[in-house]
C-alpha cells in the first residue's frame, strides 16, 4: 500500500459518508414538520425558547436529553405538572423546594408573567415532540414511580392535620403496610392491584351488576375493601385465591377508626 | 525551531495554558455546587459557571491548535511565518473575544445554547479571528512552496473547524432543527475535524520524537483520517436519537458509532508502532509522555466510554445522566487536552533557547501524572455517579432529586479527584510561566541549529 492509495482511499471514503449524511439531511428537513408538530408552532412557542435560550436554562436542566445535568429534565415536565403549578413554581421556586433538605435549588429569575406563559408554551409544545419512545419510563423531578422505593428518607411526618394528608402518611407508614402491595402508579401491580384512580374505579364497580356489597357510593366501597377485602374479590394471579382476597381482612381490629376515615380520604383523591 | 517567527507560538501557548487554568477552577466551583448548598448561587450560580467552564475549554484548546499550527507549519513549509504582526493582531482579538464571552456570562448575556452560548457579536469575531488564521497560514505554505502532509492535515482540520462554526450563526425556530445543527459544530468538530487536528500533531510530534520515516508515518496518517471520518460523519447520528428526528438515525447511529473507537485505537497503535521503533530515545521525555498518554488516553476515553453508551437500547437508559460527562470528561483531555500539552512541551526547548534534558522538571512529570491520576478517578467518579442515576432514576423510576441526594458520595469522590486534578494543572501552569524561562531574543535565534536534525 503507497501514501497515494492511502489518500485515495481517504477521499472516497469521506466523500461517500458525507454525501449519505447530506442525503439524509435533506430528508429529515422534509420529515420534521410532521415529527414535531410544526403546525402548532406559534409564535407564542417562538417567544419560549427565546426565554428558554435568554435564561440560560440549558446549563442547568436536559430538554430531550441534552443540556446540563444539575438540574431535572423538562421533556415531559409540562405534561407531568400543568400550566398552573409551573406558573407559580416559575415565581418562586423556593416554595416548592428547600436548599437544605435538597442540596440544590433553582434561582428566582424574576421572570414576568408574560414570559412565564411564554416558556410553559414552549415547553408544552417540546413534550409532544415525537421522541421515538424516549424517555422509555417516566422521569419523574421528585418521589417514586413505585410508593416505598425511596429507600433511606426520614420517615413521613404529615405536614398538616387535614385528614388527607393523615391518610396520605399512613398509606406510606407501616403498620399498616398498605404500599408494601399496592402502588398508586397506573398499572404497577405490585402484588395487589394499582390503585391509581380509585376513587372513580370505585364510584363503577359499586354500580357492576356482579357487586354484592353493602356499599353506596366511592367512599363507602373503598371503607368496605379496607375491612372486608372479600365484599367485592377482583381476580388476579397475586390479588386472590379461590374467590378469596388474599389482603389481610383485620384492619378492622388493627386500626384505629379514625385512621380509616383518614385513609379513605386520601384513597378519594386518587381520581 | 528554526524560524525565529515560530515564536509567536509561544504567546499562544501561554494564553493557553492560563485559560485552561481558569477552565478548571470554574470546574471545581461546579463540583462544589453539586454538593450544595451553595453560598454563591444569587451572583453565580451554576448555569453560569457550567458555560464558562465548557467555553473556556472550546477557546483555550483552540488556540493551543493555532499556537500548535504557528509552530508547526514554518518548519513544514520550510519559510518563515507569512506575518507576524497578524498573528499577534489574532491572538489579541481572539483573546479579547474570550475574555468578553466570560464577562457576558457573567453579565448573564448568553445565547443559551449548549456550547455556542457566544453572544452573536462574539460570534463573528471568532469567524473573522478564524480567517485571519487561515490566510496567515496559508499564506505562508504558499511562500513556502510546501505542503506536508502532515501540515495538510491539520491545517485542513482547522479550515474545516471555521467551516463547521457557519452553522451557530443561524437561528432556527423548531428546536428539534436547531439541535440537529448545532451537533453539525458540536459533534464534527470533537468527533471529526478536531481528531484530524489530533491526528496531524500527534504525526507531527512522532516524526519528530521517534524519528520514524515520514512517508511511512503519513501513509498511515490518512487511513486514521479516513477511519475518522468514515466512522465520525454518520456517527452524528448517535445524537439524533431522541430529539424528534426520522427513525433511521437510529440503525445508523449504531452501526457508525460502535466504529468510532477504530479511529482512535489507529492512533494509539500508530504510536506505539512508532515508538516501538525508536526505542524511546528522544531527550524530550516529557512530550513523549504527553503524546503516549494522549493515544491512549483518547482511546480509552473517547473510545471505549464513548461507545458504552452510544448503542441505542443503552442510550435510551443513559441519555442525559451523568455517563455523558464521564465519557465528555476523559475524551476531550485525552484527545485534545494532552496532545496540545504535548505539542507545547515538545516546542519549550526551542523556544526558549535551553537544551531538551535542561528543560526537564519534576514539577513537569507531576504535572502529567498527577493530572493522569486526577482524570481517571473524576472518570471513575463520573461513572459511578452515572450507574447509579440510570438505574435508580431511569430504570427505578425514582425522582431526580432523591437520586441526586444518593450520588452525594461520587459528588465527594469527584470533588476530591477533582483537586488532584487541579493540584497537577497548576504545576503545569507554574512549570509554563516560572521553570520553563521566557522565549529567546529573535537576534540570537537564527544563528541556533535545531535541536535534531529534521527527519
Amino acid at each position: 500500500m503507497t501514501k497515494r492509495s492511502t489518500r485515495a482511499f481517504f477521499v472516497a471514503s469521506t466523500a461517500v459518508c458525507a454525501l449519505i449524511f447530506l442525503a439524509l439531511t435533506i430528508d429529515t428537513h422534509r420529515k420534521i414538520p410532521a415529527l414535531t408538530n410544526q403546525d402548532a408552532l406559534d409564535a407564542m412557542v417562538v417567544a419560549g425558547k427565546d426565554v428558554w435560550h435568554r435564561y440560560n436554562c440549558i446549563n442547568c436542566h436536559t430538554l430531550l436529553g441534552e443540556g446540563a445535568y444539575y438540574a431535572p429534565d423538562l421533556t415531559q415536565i409540562a405534561a407531568q405538572r400543568g400550566a398552573g403549578y409551573l406558573h407559580e413554581f416559575l415565581k418562586d421556586p423556593s416554595r416548592f423546594y428547600s436548599e437544605d433538605r435538597d442540596r440544590r435549588l433553582m434561582p428566582t429569575l424574576n421572570l414576568s408573567d408574560q414570559e412565564i406563559a411564554q416558556v410553559i408554551a414552549f415547553l408544552t409544545w417540546v413534550s409532544k415532540i415525537d421522541t421515538q419512545g424516549w424517555p422509555p419510563r417516566p422521569i419523574l423531578v421528585k418521589g417514586s414511580a413505585v410508593p416505598g422505593a425511596v429507600v433511606g428518607a426520614p420517615a413521613p411526618r404529615p405536614a398538616s392535620s387535614d385528614p388527607v394528608e393523615l391518610g396520605r402518611v399512613a398509606f406510606s407508614s407501616t403498620p399498616p403496610g398498605c404500599a408494601a402491595c399496592h402502588s398508586i402508579a397506573p398499572g404497577v401491580n405490585i402484588v395487589g392491584p394499582s390503585l391509581a384512580g380509585i376513587a372513580t374505579t370505585a364510584a363503577d364497580r359499586i354500580r357492576a351488576a356482579n357487586y354484592h356489597g353493602q356499599a353506596k357510593d366511592a367512599a363507602g366501597y373503598i371503607r368496605e375493601s379496607i375491612v372486608d377485602p372479600n365484599a367485592y374479590v377482583l381476580t388476579g394471579p397475586t390479588f386472590s385465591a379461590g374467590g378469596r382476597s388474599l389482603m389481610p381482612g383485620d384492619y378492622n381490629q388493627t386500626l384505629k377508626p379514625e385512621q380509616i376515615d383518614q385513609i379513605v380520604a386520601y384513597l378519594l383523591t386518587l381520581k | 525551531m528554526r524560524y525565529s517567527s515560530q515564536r509567536v507560538a509561544y504567546w499562544y501557548f501561554l494564553v493557553a495554558v492560563l485559560l485552561f487554568g481558569l477552565q478548571v477552577a470554574f470546574g471545581l466551583l461546579a463540583v462544589a455546587k453539586y454538593l450544595g448548598p451553595d453560598p454563591l448561587r444569587p451572583w453565580l450560580p451554576f448555569d453560569v459557571v457550567k458555560a464558562i467552564h465548557t467555553n473556556v475549554l472550546l477557546v483555550w484548546l483552540l488556540t493551543g491548535f493555532m499556537g500548535a499550527a504557528y509552530y508547526i507549519v514554518p518548519e513544514e513549509s520550510r519559510v518563515d511565518l507569512y506575518s507576524v504582526r497578524l498573528a499577534y493582531v489574532q491572538l489579541v482579538i481572539w483573546t479579547a473575544m474570550g475574555v468578553a464571552a466570560v464577562v457576558s456570562y457573567l453579565l448573564r448575556w448568553t445565547a443559551g445554547n449548549k456550547l455556542l452560548e457566544q453572544p452573536y457579536p462574539l460570534k463573528i469575531v471568532i469567524v473573522v479571528v478564524m480567517l485571519m488564521f487561515l490566510y496567515n497560514i496559508g499564506m505562508t505554505i504558499r511562500a513556502g512552496g510546501r505542503l506536508t502532509t502532515t501540515a495538510g492535515v491539520l491545517v485542513a482540520g482547522l479550515a474545516c473547524t471555521a467551516l463547521l462554526y457557519l452553522p451557530a450563526l443561524f437561528e432556527f425556530q423548531n428546536y428539534s432543527l436547531s439541535i440537529f445543527y448545532r451537533w453539525w459544530t458540536v459533534h464534527l468538530w470533537v468527533e471529526g475535524v478536531w481528531e484530524m487536528i489530533q491526528g496531524g500533531i500527534l504525526a507531527y510530534l512522532l516524526i519528530r520524537l521517534s524519528g520514524v520515516d515520514r512517508e511511512v508515518l503519513e501513509k498511515w496518517l490518512y487511513v486514521v483520517v479516513a477511519l475518522t471520518f468514515i466512522s465520525g460523519i454518520l456517527g452524528t447520528a448517535h445524537h439524533y436519537y431522541w430529539i424528534g428526528v426520522p427513525h433511521y438515525w437510529l440503525p445508523l447511529g449504531a452501526v457508525f458509532s460502535a466504529l468510532e473507537p477504530l479511529s482512535f485505537f489507529g492512533m494509539a497503535v500508530y504510536a506505539y508502532y512508532a515508538m516501538r521503533r525508536s526505542g524511546l530515545t528522544h531527550p524530550n521525555r516529557m512530550a513523549l509522555h504527553w503524546t503516549i498518554g494522549s493515544a491512549i488516553f483518547s482511546a480509552l476515553g473517547a473510545g471505549i466510554l464513548g461507545l458504552a453508551h452510544t448503542w441505542p437500547a443503552v442510550n435510551r437508559w443513559t441519555h442525559g445522566t451523568m455517563i455523558t460527562p464521564m465519557h465528555g470528561h476523559m475524551a476531550f483531555f485525552g484527545a485534545y487536552v494532552m496532545i496540545v500539552l504535548g505539542v507545547i512541551t515538545y516546542a519549550m526547548p526551542g523556544l526558549t533557547g535551553r537544551s531538551e534534558e535542561s528543560r526537564e522538571t519534576s514539577a513537569g512529570f507531576l504535572a502529567f501524572w498527577l493530572q493522569v491520576a486526577g482524570m481517571f478517578g473524576m472518570t471513575m467518579a463520573f461513572a459511578a455517579a452515572g450507574v447509579t442515576q440510570t438505574y435508580l432514576e431511569r430504570i427505578l423510576g425514582i425522582g431526580y432529586i432523591e437520586t441526586q441526594l444518593k450520588m452525594q458520595v461520587h459528588f465527594l469522590m469527584l470533588a476530591g479527584t477533582g483537586a488532584l486534578f487541579a493540584i497537577g494543572v497548576a504545576l503545569f501552569v507554574w512549570d509554563f510561566c516560572v521553570l520553563a524561562g521566557r522565549p529567546v531574543p529573535v537576534a540570537r535565534l537564527d544563528g541556533l541549529a535545531p535541536a535534531r536534525p529534521l527527519a
